[in-house]
């Protein structure tokens, strides 16, 4: 046995299992699939191709979890902003 | 008009049999009219979790394949005015009613009775969409692990998408002494993840598989602690205004004045 762990308080093994559920649930509630991933970035775009001139291939959107919730980054390289605008 | 709670739970075994029992029990002992149906198609327990099942002889299917009455396929409880149990059929399979049919036999019932509980499977599949078919409202069982509280978090998703807005939470066998020890997720954080209102707290409760072994609902053994909470959970679904305790931990004197109230 080690002899540090006797005055090392163990962490409680609530506070891990709180822990954890909340990472699992982060990903459960975000657990999107790849078609509804692919129409919210198209409709996405539509909606950004009215105030600016981009590529549709130059764009690229991901989810990451970032701590405790998830973030959608979207990457959209922008050209000029339409002149109606 | 009455009112049509479904009681589910995602995970298996958590304890929504045991509390459907006991929350229809605890209402008709104060006094409302209550029906129960159990939607665990293939797999009913409900008729002997209540002592009821030599009564059973006619199941939901029957009345849904126009075999009886609705009324007639009805068993009275053996103790309690007013309570009635509409039993699953044994010999089919969940797939073999549609979410329609459920929901016809709800809203028939709930022009009888004032409260219409459901009964939900395990599981989020066709016995999970056709016990919520019908449903005004939900309670959620969940016990204080990991597994279950995942389980409620994704049932409580499909409710909210079926546009179900009264979805409460029933926390069952917690354990005062562990969450002191720090070995039981503790309500506040259940509440905290999940972000459902509390509807109550039903602690670790022994007397619930004497009373299964007898069927005799627990409720009936007034006293209990188990008892006194799915009381306090009935009085909170008809409105009144019960605070929920704080649950405290049996220590040595309040062991001994257990032991000699008990009434076995």
């Amino acid at each position: 046995m080690d002899f540090r762990s006797l005055f090392t308080r163990k962490s409680k093994t609530s506070d891990i299992a709180t822990q954890r559920l909340k990472l699992v649930l982060t990903q459960d509630r975000f657990d999107i699939n790849e078609e509804s991933m692919k129409k919210l970035q198209f409709e996405l775009t539509q909606v950004l191709a009215k105030y600016f001139q981009f590529t549709m291939n130059s764009v690229s959107m991901s989810l990451k979890l970032d701590g405790n919730s998830y973030v959608l980054m979207a990457d959209i390289p922008c050209g000029r902003i339409n002149p109606e605008q | 008009m009455g009112k049509v709670i479904v009681i589910t739970s995602g995970k298996g075994g958590v304890g929504k049999t045991t509390s459907t029992a006991n929350i229809g029990t605890a209402l008709a002992l104060i006094g409302k009219t209550v029906a129960i149906i159990d939607a665990d198609v293939g797999l009913r327990n409900l008729d002997v979790v209540m002592g009821l099942e030599s009564r059973v002889v006619f199941t939901s299917m029957d009345v849904i394949d126009k075999r009886c009455e609705l009324e007639k396929a009805l068993v009275k409880d053996r103790r309690v005015e007013d309570l009635m149990l509409l039993a699953a059929s044994q010999r089919n399979r969940k797939d073999d009613i549609k979410p329609e049919q459920m929901k016809d036999i709800c809203e028939r019932l709930k022009e009888e009775y004032e409260y219409v509980l459901v009964d939900s499977p395990a599981g989020i599949e066709q016995g999970f969409h056709n016990a919520a078919a019908g449903a005004d409202e939900a309670i959620i069982i969940t016990t204080p692990d990991v597994s279950a509280i995942r389980d409620a978090d994704r049932i409580i998703g499909l409710l909210q998408n079926q546009g179900i807005d009264g979805i409460n939470l029933i926390l069952n066998r917690l354990s005062p002494t562990l969450v002191r020890k720090g070995n039981m997720i503790s309500k506040n954080d259940v509440l905290d993840i999940l972000n459902i209102d509390l509807l109550g707290i039903v602690p670790e409760d022994t007397g619930v598989i004497a009373s299964t072994n007898r069927g005799v609902p627990l409720v009936h053994n007034e006293g209990s602690p188990g008892a006194d909470a799915y009381m306090r959970i009935a009085r909170r679904i008809t409105g009144q205004n019960i605070p929920i305790p704080e649950m405290r931990e049996d220590n040595f004197f309040s062991q001994i004045i257990n032991w000699f109230s008990r009434k076995n």
